[in-house]
């Protein structure tokens, strides 16, 4: 093509440099010394961090060596935390599952019930899984089924929210297939919606289950049950040795689901 | 027989999509409407099946008002319209057959389609579609597998599925390229008639419309511009539905139609 077949337009003039950006940095700025400032914040200090790591290490020292013989004692509350993770899992994920497509737009039969699902969800995940823990305990008693019950809700607080928004996404062609083919709401879900969304549900199930058996730790602190339970017992004794094997067998269990979970969800998604 | 009779579409932003039109179409005829985008056609065709409710007049099946149905009358009527899209709208990553039983949802029942347990009977009737296209044997293949001409013949096996008294067809061969598109083409015109179907289809390619309407409608702004037989259909009657004289890219080009 020619110089001469392009029509002769004016080149625009470069737009001006927008204000915001540089106002973003300077809020990020403020607010961040802000929360750490002597006056008005917790008075964090990088060097007088520095300079008291070595306070800690009389403690540290007594985490070595772990008393290995210890490790006889968390089986039994590490398969707990591992049940515990497993039922909280299927059931949160399983109730996770109508709840996402009531909470999309896409999927909901109408507003109301969309905006309500939204602000269920929204109060659900704004409380963190150990307060629910603690709740639970309160009205419970100590043992796991509290601890099953702040991890059902925290479940379905993050597969809800992750799968609505994977349903938000879906590609709407085969949604009008299936309206115009005659199927109802509900299978128009199950067919055009369902499975475009499956993989992602199975990532995001793995994913939680993950979490559960992390966030189970800490709940059991509060006696809600699993290891949780052990590690408060030794740390109020000062057992640190004892508290050295159970934090190094949650790690290998951590990441021995992690692996387990990575490999299916390549074979899955 | 459809019949529209004053029929009306006022997007929510304004936009006239369908200005009082009226038009009988018979049962068994393959007509095709032409006009440029945005001209109404899909809207015209959506108003069939309800996708697009009417603003105004009424659109009637055998009698049956779409416009008057209740969800439930809306998904019967539906149920007896197969419908093709430009761009397939197949479930990709799930199988072929699992994406024709989707034209058996409305017969299968919300309980046996939620657990999927299709009776064997719809499952056969899927089967069937899907030999009349000729691919049967990818029955259980992903239909992310498949070529743009092969997901568009599982669209018009899923349709088929229905046991279809009306086949729309939105574009049918917009995504594909020219040798595919007459296959597709000359699908319809068999499906339409060996079985009778009523069959609707949009065009922007003039020569595809006059090769396979035994009706042309041609369509501008919303209103109808032209009415007839591909025959009669000139020149002069293409400028009035584009608005300008015929070009090139108007025409999907003759030498693929010999094969």
């Amino acid at each position: 093509m020619t110089a001469g077949a392009v029509s002769a337009g004016q080149r625009p003039a470069k737009p001006r440099p927008s204000i915001v950006a540089p106002l973003a940095v300077v809020a990020f700025l403020a607010i961040t010394w802000w929360a750490a400032s002597d006056e008005l914040g917790i008075g964090f200090d990088v060097f007088e961090l520095l300079t008291n790591l070595t306070r800690g290490a009389s403690i540290l020292a007594e985490f070595v060596p772990p008393d290995w013989a210890f490790l006889d004692r968390t089986w039994a509350p590490l398969l707990e935390t591992f049940q515990m993770a497993v039922i909280a899992s299927v059931i949160g994920c399983g109730l996770a599952l109508p709840i996402s497509f009531l909470a999309s737009r896409v999927t909901s039969p109408n507003a109301f019930v969309y905006l309500l699902d939204r602000g269920i969800l929204s109060v659900v995940r704004a409380l963190p899984d150990i307060l629910y823990a603690l709740v639970f305990v309160a009205a419970l008693g100590i043992g796991p089924l509290p601890g099953i019950l702040a991890l059902i809700l925290f479940n379905i607080g993050v597969v809800a929210k992750l799968l609505s928004e994977t349903v938000d996404a879906v590609d709407p062609g085969p949604i009008e297939a299936a309206r115009a083919s005659g199927g109802d709401r509900v299978q128009t879900v199950r067919w055009a919606v369902l499975p475009q969304v499956l993989p992602n549900y199975v990532a995001y199930s793995l994913y939680v289950f993950e979490l559960n058996i992390r966030a189970s730790a800490v709940i059991g602190i509060v006696g809600a049950g699993g290891i949780g339970n052990l590690i408060n017992e030794q740390r109020r004794f000062f057992n640190y040795d004892n508290l050295a094997v159970v934090i190094v067998a949650i790690f290998v269990v951590v990441i021995l689901i992690e692996l387990g979970s990575l490999w299916l969800r390549r074979r899955l998604v | 027989m459809i019949r529209f009779e004053n029929a009306s579409v006022v997007y929510p932003g304004g936009v006239h999509a369908l200005k009082d039109l009226t038009l009988e179409v018979p049962d068994g005829q393959m007509m095709v409407i032409v006009g440029l985008s945005g001209a109404g056609k899909s809207t015209l065709i959506r108003a069939i099946n309800g996708l697009v409710p009417l603003t105004g007049g009424d659109v009637t099946i055998d009698g049956v008002s779409v416009r008057k149905a209740s969800p439930k009358q809306l998904r019967e009527l539906r149920s007896r319209i197969g419908m093709i899209f430009q761009t397939f709208n197949l479930v990709k990553r799930t199988s072929v057959l699992n994406n024709v039983l989707m034209g058996r949802l409305h017969e299968a029942g919300t309980l046996r389609s939620l657990l999927g347990w299709y009776r064997g009977e719809d499952v056969e009737i899927a089967m069937r579609s899907l030999e009349r296209v000729g691919i049967v044997e990818k029955a259980y293949v992903r239909a992310s597998n498949l070529s743009g001409g092969q997901q568009q013949r599982v669209g018009i096996a899923r349709a088929l599925a229905q046991d279809p008294k009306i086949i729309l067809a939105d574009e049918p061969v917009a995504s594909l390229d020219p040798p595919t598109s007459h296959v597709v083409m000359r699908d319809l015109q068999r499906i339409n008639r060996e079985l009778g179907i009523t069959t609707i289809v949009n065009l922007h390619f003039l020569d595809l419309a006059r090769l396979y309407g035994d009706r042309i409608v041609g369509m501008r702004n919303g209103e109808l511009v032209y009415d007839g037989t591909g025959a009669e259909a000139d020149e002069n009657v293409f400028r009035d539905i584009y608005g300008r004289s015929l070009t090139a890219d108007d025409l999907m080009g003759e030498a693929a139609a010999a094969g």
